[in-house]
């Protein structure tokens, strides 16, 4: 008896939540009556490790649709409005890949866009290659995302391993443009996974640039002292020096580099410690004229950024960045993609997405806060153009500041190359 | 210190660059610096060890308590790094006293009767997790240094680099232990310190108060580690966790050194300071941290009791 009891509460339960959910969706239907909908399923990490980063994607989503919305949604389908079903990964690949089968079968949402997280992104993409459906990938730098032959994933944010290439094409800008002649490169790097994935890359990019590689030095990110690497540094030589540090490595070698004096034309971190922003409250001085690389800083030369920024800003109390802004423009695209399909058939939004060229200046203020001019994808699903930036730590009125140097920077800002 | 011969890039293998004794002087100058402040850090956790018979894991803790008051101190009034000394140590005396008389005497009293008292073990990990946590909450994770007039000061001898604090690092390194040896062989305090540790009932039956003694040592250990802190400040960063880069190293050099040796603890930090410094040379410095090991497990075995330990049963 007490047993059947416990089976009707728990029916009972099920029912209320099935009801609820059931308000919920015609509550939002009813919300956007009127014009026709276009439902955008949004994966993203909402709880957990990552929910910092995931909110903040969220809140880019939400504003980049309320704009295109606001400015008359979809003209080739009547004026249709994009409506965002955000679901929550948790961070967490199982979860991601269930969430994305019920978005597609109940939601049925004609696109998904997502995951943050590489672990979630890989799974999720596979249920969308699956069933068909178009899947916008803002932020995901696994490089295997795009490289399993998938048809319908788009990528937007740059590959892990162009984070190398970039700082590569800079030293080759640098070199044509300043005449300086570099010759021999170090590789200092932690010596976990990060670390020595990107010497793989480095190791690679030096022989293809022509550069000879001087030292080749992994160190644990934990050590308590840094002199004897920093010692191999300056016996070496090397006119170029790229470092893959975490914070409290990336401040020992720099304090320690500078009590030491040993210097090199080029010194470039890869993001990680050299990005953190105690790296240049504790360096000072020692860290001026050191570059970094990054997807997008606040300071690029694209003027629509600071209005934008403030609105975010005021909005959310964050300032935009590089993955945010990432997610602002893929809604951008995916609209774009909706305009040129004239229908929400995922097999011709999926061959709009294809065909996407978007560029700076077209009044698509997604495009126009890039670091780089134009979005097309390539034959795997790949931003072509996807880039990084550099910056340089300068002193900026008695403060270390990252100024933006590499591909595009503010009018006369140039780089001080080489280091003095 | 010259180049490689150029031969275009060249596979990982292939990457030697010539080791010449200038660089060789240079690391070993380095080294024994380093040692020198190791084996400052691993002093206080002997000392504890060698009175109480008890392997203090909230040692690096106090190490990170000494970092920031010294930190905040030079922070707040600027002050030279080594003036402060004279209110860290205080601070740091008083509050290992009292973190010995309220935290871990209870627990040393109820395991009285018992030979080794793994309990206090446990207590000054609970010690560790609280004293990290506690600055966590109240100052952040973040990386602080603070610039001091000797930050990345360097005496030259010929081309030979010293950096300031660690010269004065290890002045004050020679004259820490000098001290103690002094303080422990001629004071009366001193004397009680050392009858304690030989046999703690023994000494309790000459009339020596083996808890004031132990609440005095370890209130010594920990200003010890407010010294490690004025010494490492001024070209060292501090963070919550900042004694964990220290914990473990501190155990090895004990070990070493011989559990409960002065002088052991001193060469102790020297070796490991000069191995992390002369081996990077010949391989990558991630290997550095095996030979370490193998040094120490190399040194137990032909000498289990450690370079400078007794042996004896504790």
């Amino acid at each position: 008896m007490k047993k059947r009891t416990f089976r009707l509460t728990k029916l009972s339960i099920m029912v209320f939540a099935l009801a609820c959910s059931l308000v919920f969706v015609s509550g939002t239907s009813v919300m956007a009556a009127g014009a026709k909908e276009i439902k955008i399923g949004n994966l993203l990490p909402l709880s957990g490790p990552s929910a910092s980063v995931g909110i903040q994607n969220q809140w880019a989503i939400e504003l980049a649709t309320e704009k295109i919305n606001k400015a008359g949604g979809i003209k080739a389908l009547g004026g249709a409005k994009l409506v965002n079903i955000f679901t929550d990964s948790k961070g967490d690949p199982n979860v991601g890949a269930t969430a994305a089968e019920q978005l597609i079968n109940t939601d049925k949402v004609v696109l998904i866009s997502g995951a943050w997280n590489s672990a979630v992104t890989k799974p999720s993409t596979q249920v969308a290659e699956r069933y068909g459906i178009p899947y916008v990938v803002p932020v995901s730098v696994n490089d295997a995302i795009t490289e399993r032959g998938f048809k319908y994933t788009f990528r937007l944010a740059a590959k892990d391993s162009w984070w190398a290439r970039d700082q590569f094409r800079f030293l080759d800008d640098m070199k044509k443009a300043t005449k300086t002649e570099l010759k021999t490169i170090a590789f200092v790097y932690e010596n976990g996974d990060w670390g020595s994935g990107m010497k793989e890359q480095w190791t690679k990019l030096a022989a293809q640039f022509g550069y000879q590689i001087v030292l080749d030095e992994p160190y644990p990110s934990t050590a308590s002292d840094l002199t004897p690497v920093v010692m191999k540094i300056k016996a070496a030589k090397p006119d170029v020096l790229l470092l893959t540090s975490n914070a409290a490595d990336a401040i020992l070698l720099t304090n320690t580099m500078a009590t030491y004096k040993v210097k090199a034309k080029a010194i470039i971190g890869t993001g990680g410690g050299h990005a953190d922003p105690s790296f240049r409250q504790t360096t000072g001085k020692n860290c001026e004229n050191m570059f970094d690389v990054v997807e997008w800083e606040t300071d690029l030369n694209r003027p629509q950024i600071p209005a934008l920024n403030q609105e975010f800003k005021a909005l959310h109390k964050f300032d935009l960045a590089g993955e945010s802004v990432d997610a602002f423009a893929s809604v951008y695209v995916i609209a774009d993609a909706l305009e040129r399909a004239k229908s929400t058939d995922p097999k011709k939004l999926r061959d709009a997405l294809a065909a996407t060229n978007l560029c700076v200046g077209k009044g698509k203020l997604g495009i126009d806060i890039l670091s780089y001019d134009c979005v097309t994808f390539d034959q795997t699903g790949q931003n072509k153009n996807a880039g990084i930036v550099l910056v340089q730590f300068r002193d900026v009125n008695g403060t270390m500041e990252r100024v933006t140097v590499w591909p595009v920077a503010r009018k006369g800002i140039k780089p001080i190359f080489p280091m003095p | 210190m010259s180049r490689a011969p150029s031969r275009g890039p060249a596979p990982r293998d292939t990457i030697k660059s010539e080791v010449t004794l200038e660089a060789i002087i240079q690391a070993i100058i380095n080294g024994s610096m380093t040692g020198a402040y190791y084996g400052l850090a691993a002093l206080g956790l002997t000392l504890i060890f060698g009175v109480i018979k008890v392997i203090n894991f909230a040692h690096g803790s106090l190490l990170m308590v000494g970092m920031f008051a010294a930190y905040w101190i030079i922070h707040l009034t600027g002050w030279h790094p080594y003036a402060v000394l004279f209110l860290v140590i205080p601070m740091l005396f008083v509050f290992g006293y009292a973190l010995q008389g309220i935290v871990i005497k209870p627990v040393l009293e109820a395991q009285r009767e018992v030979r080794e008292p793994t309990e206090v073990i446990i207590v000054t990990t609970g010690v560790w997790y609280v004293l990290d946590n506690l600055a966590l909450m109240l100052f952040g994770a973040e990386f602080r240094t603070v610039k001091t007039s000797i930050t990345g000061q360097v005496f030259f001898l010929g081309d030979y680099f010293l950096p300031k604090p660690q010269v004065y690092g290890v002045v004050i390194t020679i004259l820490t232990s000098g001290l103690l040896l002094w303080f422990l062989k001629y004071t009366r305090m001193g004397k009680s310190i050392r009858a304690a540790s030989l046999d703690r009932d023994t000494a309790s039956l000459m009339g020596i108060n083996q808890y004031r003694v132990y609440n005095i040592a370890f209130g010594i250990g920990a200003a010890i580690a407010g010294i490690v802190g004025c010494v490492l400040i001024p070209f060292y960063y501090v963070f919550p966790s900042v004694g964990v880069v220290f914990d473990v190293k501190c155990f090895i050099i004990v070990v070493l050194g011989g559990l409960g040796s002065i002088p052991g603890a001193l060469i102790g930090g020297v070796i490991v300071g000069l191995i992390e410094s002369i081996f990077p040379m010949f391989m990558t410095s991630t290997w550095t941290e095996l030979i370490v090991y193998a040094v120490f497990m190399a040194v137990l075995f032909i000498r289990p009791a450690g370079l400078f330990g007794e042996k004896r049963d504790w």
